[in-house]
This record gives C-alpha cells, sequence and structure tokens, in this order.
C-alpha cells in the first residue's frame, strides 16, 4: 500500500505539552493517500484534523511515526529539502486566503515562483497564464483589498497552482465565503482532480462540502474514527497528472 | 543558492514597504557615520598638513627645545641656552648649519593704535634655513638684510587685519616703544609653521633689531640645526641631546629630528583623532540597535508572511538572508549617505576653519568612504542577525495562523 500510496502515514502522533498536561493530537494514525485522490477530512473542531494537514504537508513535523509523499521519508528530510518539496509538491488553499495585501494579484501569483527559483522570464507569463484560468485577467493588478472574497480566494488558488504540484491541500477553503462563492471554488477542486488528475486533499467540518470528496477521512480526538470504503487508486493513476502535467508546461511555453 | 537576485529585490521591496520606518533607522546610522567620517577627514587632514610641512623644512633638520621633554615643554626647568651652548651643537659631528630662534611677546603701536604681537627674531644670515620651507615668503618690499636693525617683516595679517588701516611697506610702527619700519609683508600661508603661532600674525626682525627691546642675556627659544645629510640627522640628534644633557642635567632639552617631531606630533594627532572617532562610533552602535528594533518590529508584523513563504517553500536559510540583507541595505545606505554628509561637514569645518585662522585642508580619501560603507554595512548586518535569525526560527504553522 505504500508504494502505491502518494502519501502514507505509519504510526504518526503528534503531541503537545501545555503546561503539566500532554494532549495528542495526532494519535498513532495510519493513512495512505493514492496520487490523484480526492480525499476530505473531516471532524469536529480539536478533533486533529488541521494538525493532521500539517503533518501532511510537512508543515510540522511528527513527534514520532513516519510520513512518506512519493515513497519519499519527508520526516528524515532537512529544512532546506523540506521546504524546496514542499514548495513543488503542494500547493496551499487557506481558508482566510493569506494573500499578501501590499502585493497585487499577479506578485501573490508569482511569490511561490521566485521562492522556488523558476526563472525570471516564465514567472509573469505563468502567473498571468493562471489567473485567465480561474477567470481573473481583468484583476491582475488589483490588490486583495480591491477583490471580493471569491476573487481573492481564486488568486490562491492560482497561486496554489503556480509550481504545478501534484498534491493541493484546502483548509476550509469555504469557510470565509458566501454559498456563491464557496461553490464555484468547490467546483474549481473538483475540476483539478478530475480533469488534472491532481491529488485534494480538504479538510472541513462541513458535512456537505466534505461529501464532495471520493473519500471521508473522519477523525476524532487525534484518531480516524472511520473513512469510506471506497477506494480509488486504481482509477486515477500517477500517470495521468503526469500527462497534465505535460499539457500545462506546453501551455505555458505558448 | 540562498541569495540570489530575487532575495536581494525581496529586501529591496519589503524596506520601501516599511516607509517612514526606515527613513528614522536611516537617520541613526546617518548620523553615526557622518560623525566618523566627517572626524577621520578632518583628523587625516591636520596629519597631511602636518607631514607636508615637515617635508618642506627638509628631514635633515634638528629641533631644539629648552625645557622637559613634552610637546608643550613645560612640566620641566627652564633652562637657558647659552652662545656657548650654540657653538657646542655646531660643532657636532655632520651638523652644517645653526639658527637660534629668538621669540617674545611685545606690544605694537600705529599712530594711537595698540595690539599684542609675537616676535621671531633669528641671525639674518642664517635666515636661509627657512627660505626653503615658504614660510617666510615676501610678497612686497624686501627680505631682511643681516644688519636689519631697524627694518622688520611682518605677516599679512598684521598688515591686512591688526589695526584700522593696512601697514605697508615703508611705514614705521613702534614695538615696545621703539621704532621700526617695515621692509617688507609676508605672504598669507594657510598653515602655521611647526604648529606654532601663524606666520601670519608674527613679525620677524633679525637678532640686532630684537637687542633693542630685548636687553640682558637672550636665550633662544628654538635652535633649529641642519645636517649635512639626511642620514647623519638622527647620530647628530643623539650626540646634541648628550652634550646639552651632560651640561644641564638629563630632559632638561628636547632634542627631535624632524621626523622625530612629525611622528609624535601626527601620534597625538592620531589619538585624539580616534577618541573622537569612538566618540562617533557610539553613535553608529545606538544606530545599529536602531535597526535591530526596526527589524524586530518588522518581523513581528510579517510573521503571517514568514509563515506563507516558509509554506510557498521558502528554506529558513532564505528566510534569514531576506532579513539579514534588509539590515544591511539599511546600513550600507545609511552608510552612504552619512559619507557624502560627514565629507560635506568636514569640507565646511576646514573652510570655517580657514576663515578664523586655523588652517587645513579636509582629507577626502576613498579609502575613507570603502571602510566607512563597509563598516556601516557590517553593523547592520550584525544588527540584523538576532531579528533574522527570530524570522528564521518561527514555526511555519505557528506563524502561519499568526493574528
Amino acid at each position: 500500500m505504500k508504494d502505491k500510496g502518494i502519501i502514507s502515514l505509519q504510526n504518526v502522533s503528534k503531541l503537545y505539552g501545555i503546561g503539566d498536561v500532554t494532549i495528542k493530537a495526532l494519535d498513532e494514525i495510519d493513512l495512505a493517500i493514492c496520487a490523484g485522490e480526492y480525499v476530505s477530512i473531516m471532524g469536529p473542531s480539536g478533533s486533529g484534523k488541521t494538525t493532521l494537514l500539517d503533518v501532511i504537508t510537512t508543515m510540522m513535523i511528527p513527534t514520532s511515526g513516519k510520513v512518506f509523499i512519493d515513497g519519499i521519508e519527508t520526516t528524515k528530510m532537512s529544512n532546506p529539502e523540506l521546504a524546496s518539496f514542499r514548495g513543488k509538491k503542494i500547493g496551499f488553499i487557506f481558508q482566510t486566503f493569506n494573500l499578501l495585501p501590499k502585493l497585487n494579484a499577479l506578485e501573490n501569483v508569482m511569490t511561490p515562483l521566485w521562492i522556488n527559483g523558476v526563472p525570471r522570464e516564465e514567472r509573469e507569463g505563468r502567473a498571468k497564464m493562471l489567473l485567465k484560468e480561474v477567470g481573473l485577467e481583468d484583476r491582475m493588478y488589483n490588490r486583495p483589498n480591491q477583490l471580493s472574497g471569491g476573487q481573492k480566494q481564486r488568486v490562491a488558488i492560482a497561486r496554489a497552482l503556480a509550481m504545478d504540484p501534484e498534491i493541493i491541500v484546502a483548509d476550509e477553503p469555504t469557510g470565509n465565503l458566501d454559498s456563491k462563492s464557496g461553490a464555484h471554488v468547490m467546483e474549481v477542486l473538483s475540476k483539478l482532480h478530475k480533469d488534472e488528475g491532481r491529488t485534494i486533499i480538504l479538510v472541513t467540518h462541513d458535512e456537505s462540502i466534505g461529501k464532495k470528496a471520493q473519500r471521508r477521512i473522519f477523525l476524532k480526538d487525534g484518531k480516524i474514527l472511520r473513512t469510506d470504503e471506497k477506494h480509488v487508486c486504481q482509477l486515477n493513476g500517477y500517470g495521468k497528472h503526469k500527462i497534465k502535467h505535460e499539457n500545462i508546461k506546453q501551455k505555458i511555453k505558448n | 543558492m540562498v541569495l540570489d537576485r530575487d532575495v536581494v529585490e525581496v529586501s529591496v521591496k519589503n524596506l520601501r514597504r516599511a516607509g517612514i520606518r526606515t527613513y528614522l533607522t536611516l537617520i541613526g546610522v546617518i548620523i553615526g557615520i557622518a560623525a566618523i567620517v566627517s572626524l577621520l577627514s578632518v583628523g587625516q587632514g591636520l596629519n597631511v598638513a602636518v607631514t607636508e610641512q615637515f617635508q618642506q623644512l627638509g628631514s635633515n633638520t634638528i629641533f631644539i627645545i629648552p625645557g622637559a621633554a613634552s610637546m608643550s615643554g613645560s612640566g620641566g626647568a627652564m633652562i637657558s641656552l647659552t652662545d656657548a651652548d650654540l657653538d657646542k651643537i655646531a660643532s657636532v659631528k655632520g651638523v652644517s648649519e645653526v639658527a637660534p630662534i629668538y621669540t617674545g611677546a611685545a606690544t605694537m603701536q600705529y599712530r594711537d593704535e595698540k595690539a599684542g604681537i609675537s616676535i621671531y627674531a633669528m641671525d639674518a644670515e642664517k635666515a636661509g634655513v627657512f627660505s626653503d620651507t615658504g614660510f617666510m615668503e615676501v610678497s612686497d618690499g624686501r627680505e631682511l638684510t643681516k644688519n636689519d636693525s631697524e627694518g622688520i617683516l611682518i605677516g599679512s595679517s598684521i598688515s591686512e587685519d591688526l589695526f584700522s588701516r593696512t601697514l605697508e611697506t615703508r611705514k614705521i610702527v613702534q614695538i615696545n616703544g621703539v621704532d621700526y619700519k617695515i621692509v617688507g609683508v609676508l605672504k598669507k600661508q594657510s598653515q602655521s609653521f611647526g604648529g606654532g603661532p601663524s606666520s601670519n600674525t608674527t613679525v620677524y626682525m633679525s637678532l640686532e633689531a630684537y637687542k633693542r627691546i630685548f636687553t640682558g642675556e637672550l636665550s633662544p627659544g628654538i635652535v633649529f640645526a641642519k645636517t649635512y645629510t639626511r642620514d647623519d640627522v638622527e647620530q647628530a640628534a643623539e650626540n646634541i641631546k648628550k652634550a646639552l644633557e651632560k651640561k644641564y642635567g638629563d630632559k632638561s632639552v628636547s632634542v627631535y629630528s624632524s621626523d622625530q617631531l612629525l611622528e609624535s606630533i601626527n601620534s597625538v594627532l592620531g589619538i585624539v583623532t580616534l577618541f573622537l572617532v569612538g566618540i562617533g562610533g557610539i553613535s553608529l552602535i545606538v544606530g545599529g540597535i536602531g535597526i535591530m528594533n526596526a527589524m524586530i518590529t518588522s518581523v513581528m508584523e510579517r510573521t503571517k508572511e514568514i509563515g506563507l513563504m516558509k509554506a510557498l517553500g521558502a528554506s529558513n536559510n532564505k528566510i534569514l538572508m531576506i532579513f539579514l540583507l534588509e539590515a544591511s541595505f539599511i546600513g550600507a545606505i545609511g552608510g552612504a549617505i552619512g559619507i557624502v554628509i560627514g565629507f560635506s561637514l568636514s569640507i565646511l569645518v576646514s573652510v570655517i576653519g580657514t576663515a578664523v585662522g586655523f588652517s587645513l585642508v579636509a582629507y577626502i580619501g576613498p579609502e575613507i568612504a570603502i571602510g566607512a560603507l563597509i563598516f556601516s554595512m557590517f553593523v547592520g548586518m550584525i544588527s540584523g542577525i538576532l531579528p533574522a535569525i527570530n524570522a528564521a526560527k518561527l514555526d511555519p504553522v505557528v506563524a502561519l495562523r499568526y493574528e
């Protein structure tokens, strides 16, 4: 199972010490997420959803256990290796958008490009193409405070796609949006999964949002309570994403 | 590569973004660097001026000053050199010429105005010792001759400024009540002679003329001796000192070759300059603390942004470098502005100094500029280390959700 899964967690625990009390945010989690799979991590607040996402995205190193992405053990990587790995493999979408307020939409989308050393001449073209894809070609030079919530989240999606990552993680992406914008974001996520074959990991407490995923993982008190039976690894192989990958590169060139 | 063009660009953008805070922080560095640069420039200017003066004098000159071996000549029992001593100096091996200078203060009267002056008197025949220094260049009239018992040379300031009317050649003045005729006016000098009173404010006369107002046993204030060659000068100075000390006792007389005197004057100048620069350095330390303060505030303000950058793939080192560069830029930009202001100040000081008669030329050297720039960048970088480490060490998860 480890070999097939693009993400694999083995016996992962995360402990927090608050004063004398130790809290187990994650309690010996075993989990595999396949390449091209669309999963939602669900559970009440304090169940460990966000911690699980932090561990998967390599933003947090677990207290014990191993995390593999593409068969590489991220829990053993150094900080520069992790940063570069994260920058190229994982795209982040946040509830609060986290756009840099002093930069315009285009510059925000270009941020991961310079951080990850994409050649200068490619950056603007790629960022413009992505903003066009999310329907913001006439908003490229607007700053976040000149954009609506839905538009901000679309800029954030374009930014998440800038490095053409295989994995997209979305932490309550509709939490700060009206229902129409939220629905649009969910459509985009579905498209990224279905059409482009990316692995999508969605964290939400909202049942109606969570069920859009192929598979739901329910957490409670840092343990996996249950997961949907569906197993989709065979349906969307790694290969399909690769094909899409090529397509995007082609588009950038043009 | 952690340090690349992008990191540099982002650092610059961030500084611009910080606006007023960046400018205020810059002021701290500017003041410190301007203080250091101007003091170094003036100090070095003095050094160069003194050195040039001694070079004019020639390095085969020996100064013999009665009194203790300190620059001011005070602190020891004053002795009076006699004619026999002068003969003894002249007989020292290698010595070619001996020129005693008799000094004194007197009152000059012109019509019904009176003013204090200082007098340098020398054997007119031996005035040749100074002719190559340029300090006694006559701009109007003639030089002193051997038996000029009534003629005097006056400095340019005495001619122009001392009295309400300009003193010209052929005018008669009274010094301590004795009549003297002005035979020449000296060219205006930008430097004083050997750190002594400026030749602009001095009256020069022959020994015969001097004896008309100063009677009794005459004792030179300073004796200049010249040697045939430069190689003799140290040994001759040593021998003169030995001979005089044998008679008057240890430390009764100060004997310097011009190189030694130059060295000791410059070392005193150097210490004074260093001390002043040290005070300037303290203000730069304050500037550095200002940078640290601004950077710590900046890191706190940008916590969420730092978290985001880490999520987007920035390594700790990249974050470190961005903040370190920002601090270094503040240092370097402040340094560059400070250098310009510092040099301007030193030029201003030299202009004002020259105007009031204490002349010096500010030294505008590339080594001061380059040194100050490197130093200010270094101060910026050092001040940035702690905030930059704080930024780099931020837990990405905590930083990203920081409100």
